[in-house]
């Protein structure tokens, strides 16, 4: 840190410092108020896992995204064939799907399974070098899992690891994420709280160069208020839930 | 309800628009206290509230103003001699019981702001006393025409009071009331704003009397003449045939004449 | 663009007041925006959202320099570098020295509101660099070399004829009414920049101190390639952004979003915390947070902390009825404006006397506070705001002396009296006061009454 930032440091911290120190009121208004333990849970969520399972795929539709529910695992993979084979016929063809590193994806033999259909998954290694960039930046369809996902709002979280690009759920027009009900929560602050009383969550997000709560496909209203969906990111947002608990 | 010996007493606060501008509002205002079973005080000595001066920023000149109220007041409430003071205006009874706190937040004025604090309980907009102390519920009150009620934000946002005219306006039954579009929407009167910021002002208020035409309405009734006095200013220069009328005026009216005549002139 | 923001307030005022398509487009997103916001807090337990938002941004605000110290510390921690400024010529040099160090030659940037307050994107490409806005408003209107609007929907005072134009005009696109095509050229010539950006650089909706994280708020996930593509990333933070904890922030996330476009949640909540770290395959390979004080210790020194408690959700902006009559450029050359502009903008000025038209561009009707997410009474600070203007002596000669007038009269009934019947005598009003003019101008006066109410029916 430069002398010169070490300086407006000192000096900011200070009068901050000074201001609070002098016991004078700071606010105008309401200041009354006691601060939650924790936080409330904005929104509602209730019901068996079969319920939040619905609930969850109906407010990722309302979002402009799409779920599809798979009673077992074992479904899955020709789940996700349909889906590509839908999505040729409207055009989308997708040679090579960029994504997450099998080892990352809930679904074992994925990889092979859509070899055999002539589709390949391309996994990115570094995407600062310029070929494996352009590579990534002419793929259609991302494929992730997610490391949670919510009910009541239709959220699913993005963790970054090695094997678990950011790109893979971005670049792409069309992003199909592969969800086990093992990691549907109520709400966010049900996750939250669970991971605070395993005394993980402070962990979680130190460790995680970024972590993205991502609700739907991408979208703008800049425009005279109207909506166009797949702005930068994908304009497509398809999950397949999945039970993993049978 | 309310026995003949036990009248509440009422110290009327008329304001000085009303005083100066609509004499006749002050007097209705009178009228319904009087009818409706309160006996009223009129305190002579009494000017302003100290809003204008305080609105547009000046709170020494706003302190020497709402100084001369308490002056006038307090000493009626204090004494026993009334129970309440009401006035026909929201801002003003806001400036009293929300505003003065403010005015008289300094240390030095700890005596001041205790008198304001005395004040502050028993001091009510008119149709907030008629209903909540009163217990009025309806009038006998006959007006030929629509009316749509326009409500005053000082009256609306810092009193809360906006049930209560509603109510004396719906539950007369010789009173036909319409919808008002953008009820909620400010006129653009804003005390001094409304020539410090004239254009605009301006602009807000013809927002305002396109929805009151629309409305169908004969006549906006609302609680302030702050605001009617705006609203009147541009329905009279746009060559409408719709006015502004003062509740008071409203719920005294009872020949059912044509609004043009019966109204605050 | 009609409205000069270089121009003088009045003449600002009056430019938007004489622009009827800026009027109805304005009309139409404020009133779609509150629409949907009504219903999106309708759907939750608002009174109880309200509370508790306020209690966590009044609670940081309390414990400010602690947390900014936590919030360095583990920043630090996760491996970025943290720079603190005092001010917007520190923030962009210690910004344009990270460019030259990284001989960056091309910057994209997300939506900030923080930046344009230090005035980045000038200090940026007056040294050469290339700056592109990508959230798709802000590209828009720096295709048209215009500030913001609004701290939300940056281009709102635009039609699609006018952004066809712009794109006609600036792009060679064809001339189109769908908004969707727009959308999609954009994309097209974004997604190069994003790929080939040297460094990106976004705001800070919130500053998490346990964690040492940055959370940006985006729906067209600019936000997110900002903070992903580049090899370098810089986030610029002003010093009240900070709060405790993950949690107080997915709840300010919550009701920003709500109270903001009446969503849920933003399509992207992006939260980062550092660095790529070996073996990832995207991510910046440094990041930095400035942090920026720029006037706001000031606001806390002048106990005007609740205007440091705003979440920059718009909602005031959508209900204000001035706002809706003038739109945002009118408030000058400040990215805040409505409500909340016209408080925050004279408190982060270094001089407040040069924008003393702002806290009384407003008819004090209160629609603003009753929007707040946080509770922030807003025309209460614009009442104080008033009350420092004319103590520093900041008034019209002729506005004070009235004012000195009216509180004499008004102070003695005697003279109050007398000021009426001399008044009656003269016949009307006195006309001849310029402040007269500028209600006749557009407005009748009624009569004065021949006989005041207290002189007919007052008693002693």
């Amino acid at each position: 840190m430069s002398n010169r930032t070490t300086e407006a440091r000192a000096e900011i911290l200070d009068r901050l410092s000074r201001v609070l120190d002098k016991a004078s009121p700071l606010f105008r208004g309401t200041s009354d108020l006691r601060m939650p333990e924790i936080p409330m849970t904005v929104t509602r969520s209730e019901g068996d896992s079969r319920d939040l399972a619905r609930l969850f795929a109906s407010k990722l539709a309302a979002t402009g995204g799409s779920c599809e529910i798979a009673r077992q695992q074992a479904e899955v993979s020709e789940r996700i064939l349909e889906r590509m084979r839908t999505w040729k016929a409207d055009g989308v063809d997708a040679g090579e799907i960029l994504s997450w590193a099998p080892r990352e994806l809930p679904i074992p033999g994925i990889e092979d399974d859509l070899e055999r259909v002539g589709i390949s998954l391309f996994v990115p290694d570094d995407l600062q070098d310029e070929p494996v960039r352009m590579r990534a930046a002419s793929a259609v369809v991302g494929l992730t899992s997610a490391a949670a996902a919510f009910a009541s709002t239709g959220s699913v979280v993005l963790t970054s690891a090695p094997g678990k690009s950011r790109a893979a759920s971005l670049l792409p027009l069309h992003h199909l994420v592969l969800l086990p009900t093992s990691r549907l929560y109520p709400t966010f602050e049900a996750w939250l709280k669970e991971l605070r009383r395993g005394n993980r969550l402070g962990d979680l997000w130190r460790s995680n160069a970024q972590i993205v709560f991502v609700t739907g496909p991408s979208k703008s209203a800049d425009i005279e208020l109207s909506l166009t969906l797949g702005v930068h990111g994908p304009r497509v947002v398809h999950t397949i839930l999945f039970d993993d608990n049978p | 309800m309310l026995s003949n010996v036990d009248r509440p007493r009422a110290a009327l606060f008329v304001t000085c628009m009303v005083d100066t501008l609509y004499p006749h509002v002050g007097k209705a205002a009178q009228q319904l206290l009087e009818y409706y079973g309160a006996s009223v005080v009129i305190p002579e000595a009494q000017t302003c509230c100290g809003q204008p001066a305080f609105n547009a920023g000046y709170r020494n000149e706003a302190r020497k103003v709402a100084r001369h109220f308490l002056d006038v007041f307090w000493p009626a409430v204090q004494k026993g001699d009334v129970e309440a003071i009401v006035a026909p205006s929201g801002s003003c009874v806001a400036m009293v019981r929300v505003f003065y706190d403010v005015l008289f937040s300094d240390k030095a004025d700890e005596l001041d702001a205790q008198r304001a604090r005395d004040l502050q309980p028993v001091t009510y907009e008119l149709t907030q006393y008629l209903v909540d102390v009163l217990g009025v519920e309806q009038t006998a009150a006959r007006f030929s025409g629509k009316l749509t009620y326009h409500p005053c934000c000082h009256l609306l946002r810092e009193l809360h009071v906006d049930e209560q005219p509603r109510r004396l306006l719906s539950g007369s039954k010789g009173l036909e009331s319409v919808t008002l579009p953008g009820a909620d929407d400010c006129c653009g009167f804003g005390g001094l704003f409304a020539v410090k910021n004239a254009e605009l002002s301006t602009a807000m208020g013809r927002r305002k009397v396109a929805n009151v035409e629309a409305s169908g309405a004969d006549a906006v009734v609302m609680n302030d003449v702050s605001c009617m006095t705006h609203i009147n200013g541009l329905l009279e220069r746009g060559g409408h045939s719709c006015r502004a009328i003062h509740i008071a005026e409203v719920l005294t009216a009872r020949q059912g004449k044509d609004h043009g005549k019966s109204v605050s002139r | 663009m009609t409205v000069d923001v270089n121009a003088p307030y009045r003449q600002r005022v009056s430019q938007a007041l004489q622009d009827d398509s800026l009027r109805t487009a304005l009309d139409r997103a404020t009133a779609r925006l509150s629409e949907r916001r009504a219903e999106a807090v309708a759907a939750i337990d608002s009174a109880r959202l309200r509370d508790e938002a306020r209690a966590i941004r009044q609670s940081a605000i309390e414990d400010l320099p602690r947390l900014l110290e936590q919030l360095e510390s583990n920043l630090i921690g996760n491996g970025c570098a943290v720079h603190w400024a005092r001010d917007a010529a520190e923030a962009t040099s210690i910004v344009l020295e990270i460019a030259r160090r990284n001989e960056v030659l091309h910057v994209v940037k997300s939506k900030s509101m923080v930046t344009e307050e230090i005035g980045l994107n000038e200090a940026l490409e007056e040294n050469g660099i290339e700056v592109v806005e990508t959230d798709l408003g802000e590209y828009i209107i720096q295709l048209a070399n215009e500030p913001p609007s609004h701290i939300i929907a940056p281009v709102i005072h635009k039609r699609v004829e006018d952004i066809s134009e712009l794109f006609h005009r600036e792009l060679g696109m064809p001339p189109t009414d769908d908004p969707a095509e727009m959308c999609g050229a954009a994309r097209g010539i974004l997604r190069a920049e994003f790929l080939r950006a040297d460094i990106g650089i976004s705001g800070c909706n919130f500053a998490i101190a346990e964690t040492g994280t940055i959370c940006v708020i985006t729906n067209e996930g600019n936000g997110r390639m900002v903070t992903s593509m580049p090899r370098v990333y810089v986030a610029v933070a002003g010093i009240e952004k900070v709060v405790s904890t993950a949690e107080e922030a997915i709840l300010l996330w919550q009701a920003a979003s709500r109270n903001a476009t009446g969503q849920d949640v933003s399509v992207y909540f992006s939260m980062s915390s550092g660095p790529r770290h070996p073996g990832h395959a995207d991510g910046p390979e440094e990041m930095h947070v400035v942090l920026l004080d720029n006037g706001r210790s000031r606001m806390l020194e002048r106990a005007y902390g609740d205007a440091a408690l705003c979440i920059r959700c718009g909602a005031c902006i959508n209900v204000c009825p001035v706002y809706r009559e003038i739109g945002g450029h009118a408030y000058g050359r400040t990215p805040y404006n409505g409500p909340i502009g016209a408080v925050i903008t004279p408190l982060l000025a270094d001089d407040p006397t040069t924008v003393r038209d702002l806290p009384f561009a407003s008819s004090l009707c209160g629609a603003c506070r009753d929007v707040c997410p946080v509770k922030i009474d807003l025309p209460r600070l614009l009442l104080d705001l008033r009350s420092d203007m004319t103590t520093q002596g900041a008034s019209p000669k002729l506005e004070r002396m009235a004012i000195r007038a009216y509180a004499r009269s008004m102070e003695r009934p005697a003279c109050y009296r007398l000021l009426q019947r001399l008044a009656r005598l003269v016949g009307q009003l006195p006309l001849r006061l310029p402040f007269m003019k500028d209600w006749t101008r557009t407005r009748d006066l009624p009569p004065l009454a021949s006989k005041s109410f207290l002189e007919t029916w007052g008693e002693e």
